[in-house]
This record gives structure tokens, C-alpha cells and sequence, in this order.
């Protein structure tokens, strides 16, 4: 099975189609360069890992995004990582310097800042709203009901109106 | 700034990010050979040497037990039988530790797989909590009817309130030390360390998961 996974393209497809995802994850669990490094690569090892047993009847992105999140929340709850990284000094994601518009570098910070200081499971809420996930889906990823997922976005959307608000 | 511009940040954000990630395939390729990495691989071999060597230690207290017998008073077989047993039972939760790691999928929703890491991590205080209950039986071994005959005022002034005062310590320390106590300043200076730390957030974490549940 692991030969036929290492020459099925497939696997590489959903690693380059979801790379910003994976890359906004680590950003938003990991403030240090390097743990981000070693969880965007823990987090592939672990998609890698489940590929072959995932079960097409399921929605491809609930089963990455459950994967992605519980791998970044468990990393977090790790003091010392358990994962040696592979190429040293390399980056799994790339990223090209590209500078953006002052007021937009700036908004963005703030809204860094603002997933950085939530709890890793609200973050994880947060993340999923910003990426415009039905409350169905969000429900379905995350273990609670839909009723709960409202309820919760609504209190997170106000609070982020707020810390913008503040700013301004 | 309104929450639709909020999201309209976050799309720009992807937007930037389409155009200056890019994976490096040569780390991707590495990944997928490193057939036996693992995170939970480091908590699984504990496990297993915990076994081992509680089995080992096990066998040698049988082996003491059966050999000794005619030897040795009763006082000292029931004390050791209930290490042995109280050891055998610390065994058998690692082994239960053991198969919920072989359990942990990580596709499962977020909520139910945070649940199960949480309390497998937060369970080695368990472990620690019912070794603690034989605290007695290190005082009880050197009872014997010699001193309760000869000298009842030491065997019921002495003895017997040791063995109750331990008794009471090891059953208070076995329903104490849990993961709602990890507050407390008594267990904090009790357990420190790496693995402690790892408690202790994954204690943070099983609250977490109450409040979120609730809400």
C-alpha cells in the first residue's frame, strides 16, 4: 500500500491544493519559525499517514481540516516536539517575500493577533469561520451541534468587531 | 470594520498566499518514507517499558512470595501480596493506556479525538494515584504476633496508628492526585518536569472542551 500511495500523484494534488490552508493553521497555533516548520510538517506526516485509509463517502475537506486541526491542538498541548524535522533548514511551504499594502498589513496583524490570543479550540472555530465554512461543516468537523457553532460564531464575530473597533 | 470586511481580509490574505507559497517537494517525499515516525511513538515505548518492567518486578515479588513462604509471617505475605496486586493493577492500566493510543484517529471530529489525548495523557496521574494506595503496606510488613504479645502498647500506641495515619494518606493521595487538582500548589510541587507540563495543559484542555461543550 505504502508503493502505491508514493506513486499516486493524488496525494501531492491535495497537499498543493490545500499548501494555504496548512500554512495558515501553523501560523495561527505557532508563534516561533521553527515549531511552525515542525507542525506544517506534522501535519502533512499525519494527511500522508490517514490518506489511504480515508473514506471517500466523506467529504474530502472535513477529513483534511479534522486532521490539520487536531494534529496543530495536540501540538500545542506538546511542550517539546516529538517529530525530528526533515531537512533541516528547509521549508515543507515556501513562502515568497511579498509586502502588502500598509493598512492591509496592518488590519491583518490585528487579526493575527487576535486568533493568536484565543483558546486552541475557539481558534480552530475562527479559522473555519474566516475560511467561510457552512455551520453544518463546521459542526461536523468540529464534535458539536450546529445550534452550538451560531452561537459560538456570533460571540466570536462580535469580539472581533470590537478589537477592530478598538484599533480604529 | 464590519465582519464581511473581515472576511474580505482574510480572502486577500489567501489571495497573497496563492501567489507566494509554494511546496518543496524534496521535504514531501522525505515525509512519506519515514515509515515508522510517529508523534505518539515516544508515549508508546514508555508504556511498554512500564509494562515490562512492571512484569519483571512483578515475577520476582511471586517468585519472593512462593519461595519465602514457610519462612515469612503473615503479615509480611499480605503486605506483599497487595504490593503485587496493587502492582499488577498499575500494569494492567498502562496495557488499557496502550490500546487507547492504538485508538486515536486522527480524523475523528476535533472535540472527540481532543478528548480521548487529553484524558490518555492526564491518565498517568491515575497510575501514580493508585500506586499511592499501597502506602500502608510498607509499614504493615514489619508487624508480627511476637510484638503484638510482647509489646501491645508499641503494636496499638504506635503501629496501628502509623498503619491508619498511611492508610488515610494513600487513599486521600490515590482520589486526590487528578487532573481537577492540578491547581493545587501541593501537586505542582509534587510533579514537575516536561511530561508534568504536558499534563497540565492537556488538564487546560479537558476543561476547555467542558466549557466549549456547554456554551
Amino acid at each position: 500500500m505504502q508503493t502505491n500511495q508514493q506513486t499516486s500523484p493524488d496525494f501531492l494534488t491535495l497537499i498543493e491544493a490545500n499548501k494555504r490552508i496548512i500554512f495558515k493553521i501553523c501560523n495561527s497555533y505557532c508563534r516561533n519559525a521553527d515549531d511552525r516548520e515542525d507542525l506544517a510538517q506534522e501535519i502533512i506526516y499525519q494527511l500522508w499517514k490517514s490518506w489511504s485509509s480515508f473514506d471517500s463517502s466523506y467529504k474530502l475537506s472535513t477529513w483534511m481540516y479534522r486532521i490539520a486541526l487536531n494534529v496543530a491542538i495536540s501540538f500545542y498541548r506538546k511542550e517539546q516536539k516529538t517529530t525530528p524535522t526533515v531537512l533541516m533548514g528547509d521549508h515543507v511551504i515556501e513562502i515568497a517575500d511579498e509586502n502588502l499594502e500598509e493598512g492591509l498589513e496592518s488590519n491583518l496583524n490585528a487579526l493575527q493577533q487576535f486568533i493568536n490570543e484565543l483558546k486552541p479550540l475557539d481558534k480552530a472555530l475562527m479559522i473555519l469561520y474566516l475560511e467561510e465554512k457552512s455551520q453544518k461543516e463546521i459542526a461536523e468537523i468540529m464534535g458539536i451541534t450546529t445550534t452550538n457553532v451560531a452561537t459560538k460564531i456570533g460571540r466570536i464575530k462580535e469580539q472581533l468587531k470590537q478589537k477592530f473597533n478598538n484599533q480604529d | 470594520m464590519e465582519n464581511i470586511e473581515i472576511i474580505n481580509l482574510w480572502k486577500q490574505y489567501d489571495e497573497k498566499l496563492e501567489k507566494s507559497l509554494s511546496l518543496n517537494q524534496k521535504i514531501i517525499a522525505e515525509l512519506q518514507q519515514q515509515k515508522v515516525k510517529n508523534a505518539l511513538k515516544p508515549a508508546r515505548n514508555y508504556k511498554y517499558l512500564a509494562i515490562l518492567n512492571g512484569l519483571i518486578y512483578a515475577g520476582l515479588i511471586m517468585y519472593f512470595l512462593y519461595y519465602l513462604n514457610p519462612f515469612v509471617s503473615i503479615f509480611i505475605k499480605v503486605s506483599v501480596a497487595i504490593h503485587l496486586m496493587v502492582t499488577l493493577v498499575a500494569v494492567g492500566m498502562y496495557v488499557r493506556q496502550l490500546v487507547l493510543i492504538g485508538e486515536i484517529d486522527r480524523s475523528e471530529n476535533i472535540i472527540q479525538m481532543q478528548q480521548k489525548m487529553a484524558t490518555l495523557q492526564s491518565s498517568t496521574l491515575k497510575v501514580i494515584g493508585v500506586c499511592f494506595l499501597q502506602l500502608p503496606v510498607f509499614i504493615t510488613w514489619g508487624i508480627s504476633f511476637e510484638l503484638i504479645n510482647n509489646n501491645p502498647l508499641a503494636f496499638w500506641l504506635v503501629y496501628v496508628p502509623i498503619v491508619l495515619l498511611f492508610t488515610y494518606a494513600g487513599i486521600w493521595l490515590y482520589r486526590s492526585i487528578n487532573i481537577k487538582n492540578m491547581d493545587k500548589k501541593w501537586l505542582r510541587i509534587m510533579f514537575y518536569g516536561a511530561e508534568w507540563n504536558s499534563i497540565l495543559r492537556s488538564g487546560k484542555l479537558l476543561k476547555e472542551i467542558e466549557t466549549f461543550e456547554k456554551d
